[in-house]
């Protein structure tokens, strides 16, 4: 049930066809798993939390530095030296007092990452890097819980979502292959990009409305201001999700 | 046989803006060929030493991957080819 506040408060989206109070709802009960409070990680919960989801864990062990500053846009200078965890939650809460948030800063590994996502209904990934992206996507088919996948270098970024035993997973599209180590360029506004979509396509999928990103690759070239679709697959060999029978 | 490849995400480093270039051949290591002598500077970035495509390029043919044959997939006239990179940045 929402409160008169709430009802006031996210009046504009309630108004939209296929949303409304029942989707507000939905959103108000939903657990969403953040990982990452980085420049993914940023516009996914803003929106997120902005739109009135019930629950948010977001994970990151990092702390903040000045070169995060140009797209990390939940962190500011003040924040330089603290806990991203720590910082996040501050302004998050802030953004929505009415949103239970809570910020861990731990490092997600194969010991640890079934506990962290445990009791959330999705996950969105919203890493640096992919061996954890691996971890995520593992842990997702796993627990059977739609994984929203964000990543970005330069001027370009993509992202995909995930329905273990429906659709393509993202060990069958990127085959365990990971990229090397190192510091990557990007402007602030590529993640912002790739963030929203990602977040779009959480409030999607808890409301119930509009089409997935599923079994589609959607590239997004900013230098061009291109978006490009690609056809993505499920592998009946793959490691991760090849055990799940599929549902379509 | 005529191909468009879409070199987008490259274009702005590799083809003067170009963003389709057109080729000749009948797989898909026949294009990127053509495509490398038109565009010589754009080797190193697609192939490594041994002339083996570097492991994080996906090239899709029409929307879809082509993957695993790649190189030795058999494309026709009017296809269109895509070069991708797998990223991991966030």
């Amino acid at each position: 049930m929402l409160t008169r506040d709430e009802l006031e408060r996210y009046e504009r989206q309630i108004m939209i066809k296929g949303l409304g109070e029942a989707g507000q709802e939905k959103l108000k009960r939903a657990k969403v798993f953040i990982a990452g409070a980085g420049g993914l990680g940023s516009p996914v919960s803003m929106y997120l939390v902005a739109a009135g989801v019930g629950t948010i864990r977001i994970v990151d062990h990092d702390r903040v530095e000045s070169s995060n500053l140009n797209r990390q846009v939940l962190h500011w200078d003040e924040d330089i030296g603290k806990r991203k965890a720590d910082s996040a939650l501050e302004k998050l809460r802030k953004l929505n007092p009415r949103v239970e948030i809570e910020a861990i800063a731990e490092t997600i590994t194969e010991a640890n990452v079934a506990q962290l996502v445990a009791g959330f209904d999705l996950i969105v990934d919203a890493m640096d890097n992919l061996p954890t992206r691996y971890l995520l996507n593992k842990a997702a088919v796993e627990r059977n819980t739609p994984l929203f996948h964000g990543a970005v270098y330069g001027f370009e970024g993509r992202a995909m979502t995930i329905i273990p035993g429906k659709t393509a997973c993202l060990e069958c599209v990127y085959r365990g292959r990971i990229t090397p180590k190192e510091k990557f360029p990007v402007i602030g506004v590529t993640p912002a990009v790739i963030g929203c979509i990602q977040s779009t396509e959480v409030i999607k999928y808890i409301v119930g409305i509009g089409e997935l990103l599923t079994n589609r690759l959607l590239i997004y070239d900013g230098l061009n201001l291109k978006f490009t679709e690609f056809k993505v697959k499920k592998d009946p060999n793959c490691e991760h999700c090849s055990r799940l029978a599929s549902k379509e | 046989m005529s191909i468009k490849i879409d070199v987008s995400l490259l274009s702005h480093q590799y083809t003067k803006g170009q963003q389709v270039v057109e080729v000749n051949g009948s797989t898909v290591g026949q294009c990127l060929d053509h495509l490398v002598k038109q565009f010589p500077s754009i080797a190193p970035c697609l192939f490594d030493k041994d002339g083996k495509l570097h492991s994080d390029i996906d090239i899709y043919a029409n929307g879809k991957s082509t993957y695993p044959e790649e190189l030795a997939k058999l494309v026709k006239d009017g296809d269109e080819l895509h070069i991708t990179f797998l990223i991991g940045g966030g």
